[in-house]
């Protein structure tokens, strides 16, 4: 192992330049690869933010417009859910799949604190939201069943919203950000914690602040939460609701959950006289799917995006193979002496392979080293930045980088690509034939 | 006997065919000294290819110490170059990025000769042929008689069967060659190694003890030499 070592050094320290400029051409293929895959994984991360926090088996509905006349009456009629759709979706006919279902109402409102307000929407909610959507409590608690129970006058907000009235001053979180914020949310100058249990007025009523939820940048920050009864109580509009979210189980395909989703569907719509198959009657965003969707959408920008890198990498093997074989035209005296004192053609072919294969692996090894710092400088960069799209603060890119697995793919397709490299000039040097090569000179 | 050919044959096929050797008998005995002579075109090329296991022949049979030697694949054909047959060349045929010490290892270094065992075997040799002060130097930086004696090393580091010698003196001036032919014929005196020379030079054959004259592809007279007298410019000298 040492010989060949030796052996490959000195042949490399014959021709460092050329060495290196074929090198660099592989590294580059794998910079191209890394940096492909790990910005694709960003933008994929980036995506499943929020999509990841929220329980994937929910479903949640919303009321629509009617598409087209049904039942004597006119399209382009608005449907409202009401609470008899919820004792519908979580009655007889659907007990085999939906487990918990649950309504919210909400109302925009003004929220007053000293003099300081913002203007948001209050969603009237159950406790069970807390573990369908996954919502994180930073201090205090969320809405519990003695709230609902007691239809109490309690709110749980969020961090911008609290930094917004213990002195952000008055924003109206409507209007955002700059377009581009960069640094990172820790960095807060208030001390959020201090407005629990403190008292703000919305409306005509004060409500106790018992909660204080994460802020990210992918979560509405219009948007906070009270108790269901309390809102339904006060801003009270009937049987009318705003939507409707289930967890459901035992629906494991596209195709369990498509035909689940037309049933429910067409008992929904028929309730409001629509047409059972209007799908804009009532709106279902169904999670279990949409990730199925988000998985096969990530397997297919992560082969393009291998497909791309391979082909750039493709470009550095022909450089390789094509130096390994002027490598072997120039040697080609040598092999000739090497196999007339008794070289196997064999030991002739694994001297030029592990040579290929070297040049190869090292060049790579660079490349992917310098991929991974170029991954953690788009990190720290465009990874800490944000995009207003539609008054929606996302991310660019989240996480970007590649795992253990790409490192150790890359490392083998290194490996066969110095062989495949390496392989036509070794096949050439081992058939070197000795009088013919000793003549040469 | 050691080296034993019966009419072997060998026809080269490019275009036109063309029949180098047209049934060569040669029976070469353990310990001599032998020059094969011919002028260029002659087939003494051919015939130290086919006797060094470099190349084919078509039909007869060659025989080294009893072994056949016919259609052997390269690998079998490099070990037995690699441990039956020295080699000797005109222009010595050393590795240019390889001093003089790992030149004279790389035959053991195929044998898989550990890197320890070799390196000292190569050593002794080239103490041998007094070159020991020149090991760590590259060819290009010793004399044509310096290069060829590392050659020399080489050769003799496998304790092969044969020697071949292809023109061992063409490169050199007429001292050196006398100094190299001086040490060949040592080495077969004293240690009594199988050394056959090819040249085209009178005087080089006139060193050795059995000449055999190769013209247009057969072999014409074997001359018995010991007495060292078939040079027609004197005893000792080779002419330049």
């Amino acid at each position: 192992m040492r010989d060949i070592f030796t052996e490959i050094w000195e042949s490399i320290r014959r021709n460092k330049m050329r060495t290196c400029l074929t090198g660099f051409a592989v590294s580059w293929g794998i910079f191209m690869l890394i940096v492909l895959l790990g910005a694709g994984n960003g933008l994929m991360n980036a995506f499943m933010v929020g999509g990841e926090d929220i329980a994937t088996n929910t479903m949640q509905i919303g009321g629509g417009r009617t598409s087209k006349p049904y039942d004597g009456l006119k399209e382009g009629r608005r449907i409202r859910l009401d609470d008899r759709d919820v004792e519908l979706t979580g009655g007889e006919l659907f007990s085999d799949h939906v487990d918990q279902v649950i309504s919210t109402v909400s109302t925009s409102v003004t929220v007053n604190y000293g003099k300081k307000h913002f203007s948001g929407l209050m969603e009237g909610n159950f406790p069970a939201r807390q573990e369908m959507e996954k919502i994180e409590v930073r201090y205090g608690r969320f809405i519990n069943e003695k709230d609902i129970r007691d239809s109490r006058k309690v709110v749980v907000l969020s961090e911008n919203q609290v930094e917004n009235l213990l002195g952000g001053g008055t924003r109206d979180t409507g209007a955002r950000f700059a377009t581009l914020s960069f640094g990172s949310e820790s960095g807060r100058k208030t001390d959020v914690a201090s407005l629990l249990g403190e008292y703000v007025r919305i409306g005509t009523f004060s409500y106790r602040v018992v909660g204080i939820t994460k802020s990210d940048r992918m979560s509405d920050d219009n948007l906070f939460f009270a108790p269901y009864t309390t809102v339904k109580t006060i801003y009270g509009k009937g049987q009318e609701i705003d939507d409707i979210t289930f967890t459901f189980h035992g629906l494991d395909s596209e195709a369990e959950n498509e035909a689940f989703e037309e049933q429910y569907r067409a008992a929904v719509n028929l309730r409001h006289r629509a047409a059972p198959d209007d799908n804009r009657a009532i709106w279902i965003w169904n999670r279990f799917t949409q990730n199925l969707q988000m998985n096969k959408g990530r397997n297919i920008l992560s082969t393009a995006l291998w497909i791309i890198g391979l082909f750039t990498l493709l470009g550095g093997i022909v450089g390789v193979s094509n130096i390994m074989l002027i490598t072997v035209k120039e040697r080609t005296h040598e092999f000739g002496i090497r196999k007339a004192i008794g070289a196997s053609p064999w030991s002739i072919m694994k001297l030029i392979l592990a040579e290929s294969v070297t040049i190869t692996a090292f060049f790579g090894y660079v490349g992917m080293l310098l991929g991974m710092i170029a991954c953690l400088v788009l990190d720290k960069t465009v990874g800490q930045s944000t995009m207003s799209v539609m008054d929606e603060q996302i991310a660019m890119l989240v996480d970007p980088g590649v795992d253990l697995g790409v490192a150790l793919g890359a490392t083998v397709v290194l490996i066969v690509a110095g062989t495949l490299a390496g392989i036509f000039p070794a096949r050439r040097a081992s058939r070197v034939r000795p009088i013919e090569a000793l003549r040469a000179e | 006997m050691l080296i034993e050919l019966k009419d072997v044959n060998k026809t080269y096929n490019n275009g036109q065919p063309l029949h180098v050797l047209k049934g060569i008998d040669l029976s070469i005995d353990r310990g001599e000294f032998v020059s094969i002579m011919g002028a260029s075109g002659s087939g003494k090329s051919t015939l130290l290819n086919i006797l060094g296991i470099l190349d084919n022949y078509d039909t007869g049979e060659y025989y080294i110490d009893g072994r056949l030697i016919k259609g052997l694949s390269e690998r079998q054909a490099a070990d037995y170059r690699n441990r039956l047959i020295g080699f000797i060349f005109q222009s010595f045929n050393l590795i240019g990025f390889k001093t003089a010490v790992e030149n004279v290892e790389l035959p053991l270094f195929y044998q898989g000769v550990g890197r320890a065992k070799r390196h000292q075997m190569a050593m002794e040799y080239l103490d041998r042929l007094g070159l020991a002060a020149w090991a760590k130097h590259y060819p290009n930086e010793m004399s044509g008689g310096q290069k060829q004696r590392v050659a020399i090393a080489r050769a003799l580091i496998t304790q092969p069967k044969i020697i071949l010698a292809d023109e061992p003196t063409g490169a050199l001036d007429s001292k050196t060659s006398e100094e190299v032919m001086q040490l060949l014929s040592q080495l077969n005196r004293e240690e009594g190694v199988t050394i056959i020379v090819v040249t085209h030079e009178s005087g080089v054959a006139n060193c050795t003890d059995k000449i055999v004259h190769i013209k247009d592809g057969v072999i014409g007279e074997i001359e018995d030499n010991r007495e060292h007298r078939a040079s027609q410019f004197g005893v000792n000298t080779i002419m330049k």
